[in-house]
């Protein structure tokens, strides 16, 4: 166990590594949409951790994601915290919110609970234009300030998003995926395989799921700070229930138990809208095509995962693999 | 001794070579990110589809009309103009990575009309256009911060602000209602609020102020508010909301057969988006408007004429209105400045003479622009008129009487502008 946990140590850390000099490497638009891939991850992850392990749907992620964004920026403009303390201030709104959440979703299950995250994605943004404090429909600044000085000149502002979000995609993989090997991680498994028997076994199901929940909404707080950075503001309409939508859809893509697959589902997300433009530039067809050309590959994509790799590429990939050293055998 | 000098000879001449190539590919460096010998490329992000696209998605086809006219008789200096469009679906996260993609990846000189408060505020606030110098033409929205040189260096308003319309109605109110109860339904956020400011300067007492939620919008609601607007006997209802307020207001109060003195804000009062929400054009009859461009049925102005024939030739079966005067518009302002740049524009050269005579540039508007070196404050005012049946607004008494003022404790005077006669074939001089 010590041995293997050494070695994903050292397997964040070259991760870091690499991700450290890709960002040297590429220009600037390129690392803009890394540090939205990263975003990405760690959204995605909160969904795998509550949907592929604890079994429970969330349609209102991006709810939750926009509760850690307007923390983080009040806790920013009113009280000038420390940036890094800004986010720690985002993870536990959002988890605050999460376990009320979830001490409702606990009673709910299937459709219902896929129901009432809806009406949360749908409601909730637009709370914010009940409050002076956050800003109404026009929303706040969010703004993490200037990269350090000691980076260098031409260090950029997007580099220095960038690093953030990778960094702490990076640290949220390692803690999500250390719960999921734990003790919590096990009974999440054993409720959402049969809640029964995971009850007969002594599981007390309420909680978990609630504890599921909360660890989830913190992560998707911490998200939802990070997107807010991305973009120097936090709005309500920047939480649309697409976001929601397309974060689920993140995590089908991905393979909603594999959590090492939060990279397909990000990268697919940030890279679908610039393939579409470039097919539409290449046939050369109108807006009206170019702009519904996206949302179209996006479904199909979607579609054609359900129907041949429900589990996700990652998870089809390691079972073909099983399957063929068993026929070895 | 020989060697040194066949070594010196050859640093020399290896220096002169790389000076010479240097020196040749001096001009091909001068050029401005954007601006090519055949071409000059301006971008523009709005929703084009969702909910909010509704006659917004008219505004790319109706600039890109424009500019298609434009290099079809020249161009400027030569340079045909381009418009690279794309999808913002109304959220500031894809408003971003958008504008990203047309400053880093396509390129763009200058991007014009970028659309929605939250949306030009998010990409002031990461892509930050201001620190990379790049011009953002003439947003459109009526926020009136937009206009503030300092904190937004490179942006230029172009709608007049909400605190001057408002003020504006007050005037109008106070000359034409003195004496009647008015009420007032407003957006419960900074559209709202800074409606709101421009009423209080004006000196106008409500009878009564009713609030909605932005989203909130909807029969049900607007049945509420009707309540409260009879409860109050208001005779004038002021309904400075987005066009789903407006298009639910006017469509509930048609079935109930309430008809206050209506009078609508320029955001909600557009008859073609509430004719897509599915409300008929005609509950707008004989309510109050305002705008600061002439009215889209009239022929008898040369810029809607030459506008409207350009459209419905580039666009044919498409309704020339007013999202589309106003693309037009604001692509031709561009084609203004670019013009007045010179034959090799930057983008330094373009802020600059915007500053410098930007306030001169001819357009079809019948109020005068603010543009100064200190104020980036775009057309100062409005004229009042009526809807008609088909839900067209002209002006009073068939001409127009036009005020201005200021975003601030200005007063509100009748203006005196002249608009100056459109330039040749509305080709920018």
């Amino acid at each position: 166990m010590h041995k293997k946990q050494t070695r994903d140590i050292l397997l964040f850390i070259l991760g870091g590594v690499v991700l450290y000099f890709l960002s040297g490497m590429v220009d600037e638009l390129r690392v803009y949409q890394g540090a939205s891939i990263a975003v990405y991850v760690i959204a995605i992850s909160s969904i795998i951790l509550l949907t592929g392990y604890s079994g429970q749907v969330s349609l209102g992620h991006g709810a939750l994601m926009a509760v850690g964004a307007y923390a983080a920026a009040v806790a920013r403009i009113e009280l000038h915290v420390p940036i890094i303390l800004c986010f720690a201030i985002a993870v536990l709104a959002a988890a605050i919110g999460g376990a009320l959440l979830g001490a409702a979703a606990a009673r709910l299950s299937g459709p219902y609970l896929a129901g009432t995250t809806l009406a949360l994605a749908i409601g909730l943004p637009s709370l914010a234009n009940q409050f002076s404090l956050l800003g109404g429909e026009q929303g706040l600044l969010f703004d993490v300030g200037f990269p350090p000085l000691s980076l260098g000149a031409d260090f950029t502002q997007y580099k220095w998003f960038f690093w953030i979000a990778a960094l702490a995609a990076l640290i949220s993989m390692w803690v999500i995926k250390n719960i999921l090997s734990s003790r919590y991680g096990r009974t999440w498994r054993a409720i959402r395989g049969n809640e029964v028997a995971a009850q007969l076994s002594g599981i007390n199901i309420a909680r978990s799921k609630i504890l599921a929940f909360t660890i989830s909404a913190g992560i998707a707080g911490l998200a939802g700070a990070l997107l807010s950075m991305t973009i120097g503001t936090v709005s309500p309409s920047a939480f649309p229930l697409a976001l929601s939508f397309s974060l689920l859809t993140g995590a089908v893509l991905s393979g909603i138990t594999t959590l090492g697959g939060a990279m397909i589902g990000a990268v697919v997300l940030v890279a679908i809208p610039e393939v579409a433009d470039a097919v539409a530039n290449r046939i050369g067809s109108s807006e009206r095509v170019t702009t519904n050309l996206p949302g179209l590959l996006v479904s199909a994509l979607l579609i054609l995962t359900v129907l041949f790799v429900p589990n996700g590429p990652v998870e089809q990939h390691r079972a073909r693999k099983a399957r063929k050293l068993t026929l070895k055998k | 001794m020989k060697a040194m000098n066949r070594r010196k000879l050859l640093s020399v001449s290896a220096v002169l070579a790389v000076a010479s190539l240097a020196a040749t590919a001096v001009p091909a460096q001068a050029a401005e990110v954007g601006v090519t010998s055949s071409s000059i490329k301006l971008g523009m992000t709005l929703p084009m589809t969702g909910t909010a696209s509704l006659g917004y998605n008219k505004i790319p086809g109706a600039a890109k009309a424009y500019f298609d006219y434009l290099n079809a008789n020249g161009g400027i200096y030569g340079r045909k103009v381009t418009l690279v469009v794309k999808d913002d679906r109304y959220v500031p996260t894809e408003a971003v990575a958008k504008t990203n993609e047309l400053i880093l990846k396509d390129k763009v000189m200058a991007l014009l009309a970028p659309l929605g408060t939250a949306n030009v505020k998010a990409v002031a606030a990461s892509v930050n256009p201001a620190r990379r110098g790049v011009p953002v033409l003439f947003v459109n929205t009526g926020f009136s911060g937009f206009a503030d040189a300092k904190k937004y260096p490179t942006t230029y308003a172009v709608l007049p602000s909400y605190i001057m319309e408002a003020k504006i109605m007050g005037q109008y109110i106070k000359d034409n209602f003195a004496g009647k109860k008015v009420g007032l339904l407003y957006q419960d956020d900074d559209f709202g609020s800074d409606a709101l400011a421009g009423f209080k300067t004006a000196g106008v007492n409500f009878a009564v102020k009713v609030p909605y939620a932005s989203g909130s919008q909807g029969a049900a609601a607007a049945a509420g508010w009707i309540t409260k607007f009879k409860a109050a006997e208001a005779d004038v209802v002021i309904l400075f909301g987005v066009s789903s307020a407006t298009s639910a207001m006017l469509g509930v109060a048609a079935q109930l057969k309430y008809a206050p003195q209506w009078m609508l804000g320029s955001v909600g009062g557009d008859a073609t988006t509430i004719k897509l929400t599915g409300v008929p054009a005609g509950v707008l009859y004989n309510a109050i408007g305002f705008s600061p461009v002439p009215a889209t049925t009239d022929m008898k102005d040369e810029y809607v004429k030459l506008f409207s024939d350009i459209y419905t030739k580039a666009v044919p079966g498409s309704t020339f209105d007013l999202n589309v005067l106003l693309g037009m518009n604001s692509a031709f302002m561009a084609a203004q400045a670019l013009k007045a740049a010179g034959p090799n524009p930057t983008r330094k050269s373009l802020m600059a003479v915007i500053d410098s005579k930007g306030s001169t540039f001819a357009n079809s508007a019948l109020v005068p622009l603010g543009y100064s070196k200190t104020s980036h404050v775009g057309l100062t005012g409005y004229w009042v008129g009526k809807y008609s049946p088909t839900g067209d607004l002209s002006p009073l008494g068939g001409t127009y009487v036009t005020y201005t003022t200021d975003s601030g404790a200005g007063a509100v005077v009748k203006s005196t502008y002249v608009r100056p006669a459109m330039p040749a074939k509305g080709l920018p001089n």
